[in-house]
């Protein structure tokens, strides 16, 4: 089409008509391709013979006008909700009549749960190959949290049920709460700039938490950048995103995974009633032990100090115990004992007479008896 | 220190009190030890407050200007 202008003087000058006629033709020139984004606005009347709704980027919040002939999209019975994430076919055309830019579609597919797994599972794969999820990366909590940080939604049900696992648990808590969008388009980015302002603020440990939701509703927990910045998160995270079954790629990210918001909150304090029995107990122990310990030493002491009086009483009677022995056996080999029994000891020139025959008829001898003695002659042998 | 070093050391000294096996100067000294961080760990239990904030808040109260 020829867009002719007007000259006034050196200037050329368009009318809007034919500059929109002008833009519009040299759009016409551009391909027809794919587009993914979110549906909103969908506006649709018996009148129209188009239907009109935005596509938004979930990532950005960039927005596309798409108009679709009525007849072809009825036909395809999308059923499409806010939100729903589709493919659009189309080549980019600006309304003429209005300058308003917009993409014509051709076809319209939804970008269904098995595309969303499909991307999720792509994901995955990329992440964990990069370590994101490995075991060794996993740090453990704080017993004793000076600060813990909450990320959650303004729904109240999630960040009540954190909050009064840790006040029951250990009512001395300290939680500072960053509420922020837990689902659409804006969730991924706010949950990201929340963790970080609470990380500059100084927190120990971090709890995000969000209730159940369909799955859609969870997909920004998926989103890569959230869950590069759990990964990163400078102090540990607890994640309690969605059911137990859920499990969206920031909870394998995160250092503990709790199935419930209640989970993630009873975990990060530790039983205030416990702690302080067992403190309590330990410094029984502290005296107790230290008590026996000196007992036993006491003990000890008197025992050595009894022994010390009782050694020389002792060695004084042994002594004479031995000396007595003694005494004894030198009284049995004495021949002083046989004599007082009877016995006389007979002598004959100083040596002692054991046999008759060594004697003679008038010879002298002297005997000697246990009381003095005599002197003799022998009268006869026998 | 942290909280849960201060208490696991305490309660490996009950234990070595507690065994009756460490000589009197020593069990003395890590009586004294003992109290000492039975006191940290009870200081730091005393000293949370128990508070639960807004971030937004608090932002807001951080940097006036903005």
């Amino acid at each position: 089409m020829k867009v002719e202008a007007i000259e006034y003087g050196d200037r050329k000058v368009y009318s809007v008509g034919a500059f929109n006629r002008g833009v519009s033709s040299w759009l016409a020139r551009l391909p027809t391709v794919w587009v993914e984004g979110e549906v909103t606005e969908l506006r649709r009347s018996a009148r129209w013979a188009s239907v009109f709704f935005t596509l938004k980027d979930p990532q950005d919040g960039s927005c596309l006008g798409v108009s679709m002939a009525r007849g072809q999209f009825d036909a395809l019975r999308l059923e499409l909700a806010d939100g729903a994430r589709v493919h659009v076919y189309g080549r980019p055309e600006l309304y003429e009549a209005r300058g308003e830019f917009r993409l014509r579609a051709l076809s319209l597919e939804r970008f269904g749960l098995g595309d969303h797994l499909a991307a999720l599972e792509r994901l995955k794969t990329k992440l964990a190959g990069e370590g994101l999820f490995a075991a060794e990366r996993k740090r453990s909590l704080p017993l004793l949290p000076a600060r813990i940080g909450l990320v959650t939604g303004n729904d109240a049900a999630a960040k009540r049920d954190v909050l009064t696992a840790i006040t029951t648990r250990f009512p001395p808590a300290n939680v500072l709460v960053a509420e922020t969008y837990v689902q659409g388009p804006r969730a991924a980015g706010a949950v990201v700039d929340a963790l970080r302002a609470l990380c500059r603020e100084g927190v120990d440990v971090v709890v995000v938490a969000r209730g159940g939701g369909s799955f859609e509703d969870l997909l920004p927990f998926s989103d890569e950048r959230l869950v590069r910045a759990v990964a990163d998160c400078p102090v540990p995270v607890v994640s309690a995103v969605g059911h137990e079954q859920d499990t969206p790629l920031c909870d394998l990210a995160a250092d503990v995974r709790a199935s419930t918001p209640s989970v993630a909150g009873r975990l990060v304090v530790p039983d205030l009633a416990q702690l302080l029995e067992r403190l309590g107990r330990a410094r029984g122990g502290l005296e107790r032990g230290t008590r026996r310990g000196l007992e036993r030493e006491r003990r000890r002491i008197d025992g050595a100090h009894e022994r010390l009086g009782r050694a020389p009483r002792l060695l004084v009677e042994r002594g004479r115990a031995k000396l007595e022995h003694s005494a004894g056996r030198l009284r049995a080999l004495s021949p002083k004992a046989t004599l007082e029994r009877g016995y006389a000891i007979v002598r004959a020139e100083e040596s002692i007479v054991r046999s008759g025959k060594a004697l003679e008829p008038g010879e002298r001898v002297e005997v000697e008896l246990a009381d003095g003695g005599f002197g003799a002659r022998v009268e006869e042998i026998q | 220190m942290t909280f849960e070093q201060a208490q696991r050391e305490l309660e490996e000294i009950v234990q070595r009190l507690e065994s009756g096996e460490t000589p009197l100067n020593e069990a003395l000294k890590l009586w004294e030890r003992g109290e000492e961080l039975y006191r940290f760990c009870k200081e730091r239990l005393d000293a949370a407050e128990g508070k639960i904030e807004e971030l937004a808040s608090r932002a807001e109260s951080a940097s006036p200007d903005t």
